[in-house]
């Protein structure tokens, strides 16, 4: 079991209140992605469930029962850290092994979890090794088996992916999503990267100075973004943002087209220069001067699309796919 | 991370340290201070009458205490200008290519690991006794006279001493400070077409200058308390002529037992020490938010 | 990273650095050398380097007729003890304020080492007076009591810069996988923290063995350690140089190793952190 209920939890640093009062509800099993650029509060949110932080006010509620005050080590939750954490003076298997130690598994027991552990995370020819000796990916492993044998209600994620290199982190995402798969327990995991939350979680909580500006599923935050936030921080690249006379003829403030919903076509209504087109093979990505309504313009096109700098083109945007928004920021419905 | 309790507990962890620390300065400090403004001497037990200033203007005008205050600076400059300027020549050669590296080193700090009493003794016995000593032998064989170094020239003795004692210090910092140049800036400004020497001035020693700031802070606290160099050596003559201000007050104090002009003395020396303090304390101070 | 330089270049740089090392060594191997000599030869003109014959009798004279061993046991006691006695202080204390710094932890941190920098001279007077009247003149727990508070200052740093290099998100991992204060002392922080306290005490015992300021103010015949000892020797009465020399190898030679072990701790332990 795994559900997490956070009501009314505030957090303040002194005078600065960095969580305003938040109510959360995460589900039994499911992954939630808290997301958000940095400084958000999302790692402080994580760290007040792991009870690494003393929450000001509100309650915190695992399984229905109140832990607010209970330490962290009694909640039942095993954590994952950015810098990964592992005791340097202890093996692999050591540090697999800690958490069981602390909580009187017996011997054979804490054997039996270390090989199981070891064995899904490929970590068998390593584990009399110290940390020292690890890659970043394998201590990452290391980490995450150390946080499996304790079998926690939940697992908490801080960022950690984000020291590894950019192939890793795709791999190390996928492994991530399979132990969800097969674990079904909850997880909870903070994230700046907009594209691991996309990519993993059943359910994204974007944060914006300790408010949460929108949960919902990685498609229900695509496809309908509650406020200009974020729209432009879910999707890569970013959504094109227009003002001015084009909004109005939409009755909106602003009005946003994702780069993706923007085609080349010789009669389209908008036209640009072309700055810079990065030709990815299976996409083109289009940086468009001069459009007369925005600063630039990113379209998505065709791998094989043939344009260079300078040359002017022709857009159409997908009027179906246009998000509208108020003065406030506000989606129009 | 902290939590209330942790904070708590955090108190009760410091406060031993603090308040034996708070004492050890306190208590001593105020003892000085009031003494400072009594006449109080050991040699005549009986009442110690308060008397204002007259020990600071009896220590401040007393001759010795020029000639201590001038023999103060000169032995605290000599010193780091010999250790500071040798301390990057060495470090420099050290920090080229070369077979051995690890033992030399090792040889290089060596004399700072020697205490105090040896040194000056070795020194003044077995190198600078104007018969036995091997610079004696040494003069000798050059068909020149013989040069009672401690007697001719006893502070510059004292500072050869000292220096030899603290330029492994210099030595081994500057060494440290200058293996944490990255290569490839010197690389960049080979490539720029710097000569060695202006790769010297230009890099290496803007690169050191924090590191030479320290060791010049922290000598100077030591140096400004040179004691037991003097002792053994020449206890401070012939006169006053090897004598500085630590060795003064402790004339005044534990040779002739007068405790008020000892601790004006003192007084004195303390605010000597808190202006390198100051200075020594800010680089720190820095450092600590970095 | 060296770059690789023509083999002659490297044979100069040799030659000179080697030259250089033995040059500053050289008091140090003279007067290991002459304290195997006879007094005799320890003053032979021209000097003798190698070639004389080697003798222990220097040693065996000093212990006999100074009781040297009792000088070196009150050096050990006094440095180890007061290094053992300052660790026990500051070890909470650094621990506290690396893992729970609070508003004021940096100014305390400063005001102790403003502590360091009081010429001891200022307080001479005082201290020489407290002791005279509690009768700690000439006793090794007086020494102990001076040396650990003169110390401290610098234990604390020490520690405190050893410790902060220990991830937080360490001890909270360690929190997290259940372990309580108590384990978590024991089986983490302990364990990271050994080669600090080690170099922390190596350096410390350097310290208070090579003091010569409260050393040789405070003691007489009874309580003083090598360097009040070895001052002794400076009133001259007669041929003792190679006598002097044994007396002082035995004072030099188990600092002189430990400093070797710990010369990467001294920088930073001597610059309070300022330069690693």
């Amino acid at each position: 079991m795994g559900q997490i209920t956070l009501d009314k939890v505030t957090k303040r640093f002194g005078e600065v209140e960095v969580i305003p009062p938040l109510d959360l509800e995460i589900g039994d099993g499911e992954f939630t992605v808290f997301v958000g650029p940095s400084g958000c509060g999302k790692s402080t949110l994580l760290r007040l469930i792991a009870g690494l932080e003393d929450v000001s006010g509100g309650q915190i509620r695992i399984d229905g029962r109140d832990a607010t005050e209970t330490p962290p080590a009694r909640r039942g939750l095993a954590m994952v850290f950015q810098s990964y954490a592992l005791y340097p003076h202890m093996s692999v298997r050591k540090n697999i092994a800690f958490p069981m130690k602390m909580a009187g598994v017996p011997e054979d027991e804490q054997k039996r979890r270390i090989e199981g552990a070891a064995k899904a995370l490929n970590l068998t020819d390593y584990l009399d090794r110290r940390p020292g000796q690890l890659s970043g990916g394998q201590r990452q492993r290391v980490a995450i088996g150390r946080a499996i044998v304790r079998e926690p209600a939940a697992f908490l994620f801080d960022e950690p992916l984000s020291n590894l290199d950019a192939a890793l982190r795709v791999g190390m995402r996928l492994e991530i999503s399979e132990l969800h798969e097969r674990l079904k327990t909850t997880m909870i995991y903070v994230t700046h990267d907009q594209v691991e939350a996309m990519t993993m979680a059943d359910k994204i909580v974007v944060l914006r100075a300790g408010h949460v500006e929108q949960v919902g599923s990685p498609l229900e935050l695509y496809r309908s973004p509650r406020n200009l936030f974020v729209a432009g921080f879910i999707g890569s690249p970013k959504m094109n943002f227009i003002e001015g006379e084009e909004a109005g003829r939409h009755d909106a403030r602003t009005i946003g087209i994702r780069p993706e919903h923007v085609s080349v076509d010789p009669s389209g209504p908008w036209s640009g220069v072309v700055a810079v087109s990065e030709h990815l093979g299976s996409d083109t990505f289009l940086h468009i001067h001069e459009t007369g309504l925005c600063d630039v313009m990113t379209v998505r096109a065709g791998g094989e699309l043939d344009v260079h700098h300078g040359d002017r083109v022709r857009l159409s945007p997908d009027l179906s796919k246009l998000h509208r928004f108020d003065g406030q920021g506000l989606r129009i419905a | 991370m902290a939590t209330q309790h942790s904070r708590a507990a955090a108190r009760v962890m410091i406060s031993p340290a603090v308040i034996l620390l708070l004492g050890w300065m306190l208590i001593p400090l105020g003892m000085t201070l009031y003494f400072s403004f009594l006449r109080y001497n050991l040699l005549m037990p009986g009442a110690n009458p308060f008397v204002g200033w007259e020990n600071y203007s009896y220590f401040l005008s007393d001759p010795a205490f020029q000639t201590a205050i001038v023999n103060t600076l000169l032995l605290v400059l000599g010193v780091l200008l010999i250790t500071v300027v040798g301390g990057v020549l060495i470090a420099l050669l050290l920090d080229q290519p070369m077979w051995g590296q690890g033992i030399v080193r090792i040889l290089v700090i060596a004399p700072f690991f020697v205490m105090p009493t040896v040194s000056a003794l070795v020194w003044k016995n077995m190198f600078m006794n104007p018969v036995n000593g091997l610079f004696a032998h040494l003069f000798q064989a050059l068909g020149l006279a013989p040069f009672d170094f401690l007697a001719q020239a006893p502070l510059a003795s004292i500072i050869g001493i000292v220096s030899w004692q603290w330029l492994p210090f210099a030595t081994l910092i500057l060494l440290t400070a200058m293996q944490s140049l990255d290569s490839e800036q010197l690389e960049a400004a080979e490539m720029d077409g710097a000569s060695p020497l202006a790769r010297f001035f230009h890099i290496v020693l803007p690169h050191l200058a924090r590191a030479i700031t320290v060791v010049i802070l922290i000598q100077t606290i030591f140096l400004l308390s040179v004691f037991a160099e003097i002792l053994v050596t020449t206890n401070g003559g012939p006169g006053t002529a090897s004598t500085n201000l630590t060795y003064l007050v402790y004339a005044e104090s534990l040779l002739r037992f007068d405790v008020g002009t000892g601790s004006a003395g003192g007084v004195v020396a303390i605010i000597l020490a808190n202006i390198v303090a100051i200075f020594l304390m800010r680089m720190i101070g820095k450092n600590l938010d970095a | 990273m060296a770059r690789a330089v023509t083999p002659r270049r490297k044979a100069i740089n040799t030659a000179l650095a080697w030259g250089i090392g033995i040059l500053i060594f050289f008091p140090i191997l003279w007067t290991i050398l002459t304290s195997f000599k006879t007094e005799a030869q320890a003053i032979a003109d021209p000097p003798l380097f190698l070639n004389f014959d080697w003798t222990l009798e220097n040693y065996v004279t000093v212990q006999e007729r100074s009781n040297y061993f009792r000088h070196f046991w009150n050096s050990v006691v006094i440095s180890v003890g007061s290094t053992l006695i300052g660790l026990l202080i500051a070890v909470p204390a650094a621990w506290a304020m690396a893992f729970v710094p609070g508003r004021r932890t940096k100014d305390v941190l400063m005001w102790m080492l403003s502590t360091k920098m009081l010429p001891p001279v200022g307080v001479l007077v005082p201290i020489y007076l407290i002791f005279r009247d509690t009768g700690l003149l000439d006793s090794r727990i007086g020494l102990v009591i001076v040396l650990t508070l003169i110390n401290l200052p610098i234990i604390v740093w020490m520690l405190y810069t050893y410790f902060r290099e220990i991830p937080g998100e360490i001890l909270e991992a360690a929190r997290m996988d259940g372990a309580g204060l108590r384990s978590e002392i024991l089986y983490v922080l302990t364990p990271m923290a050994v080669p600090g306290i080690a170099s922390t005490l190596l350096l410390n015992i350097i310290l208070a063995w090579n003091e010569a300021f409260w050393t040789l103010n405070l003691t007489a015949a009874n309580a003083a350690p090598l360097t009040a000892f070895i001052a002794s020797y400076s009133s001259p009465e007669g041929l003792f140089y190679a006598k002097l020399s044994a007396a002082s190898t035995m004072a030099i030679a188990p600092i002189l190793i430990m400093g070797w072990f710990s010369q990467k701790q001294l920088v930073r332990g001597l610059t309070f952190g300022a330069v690693k």
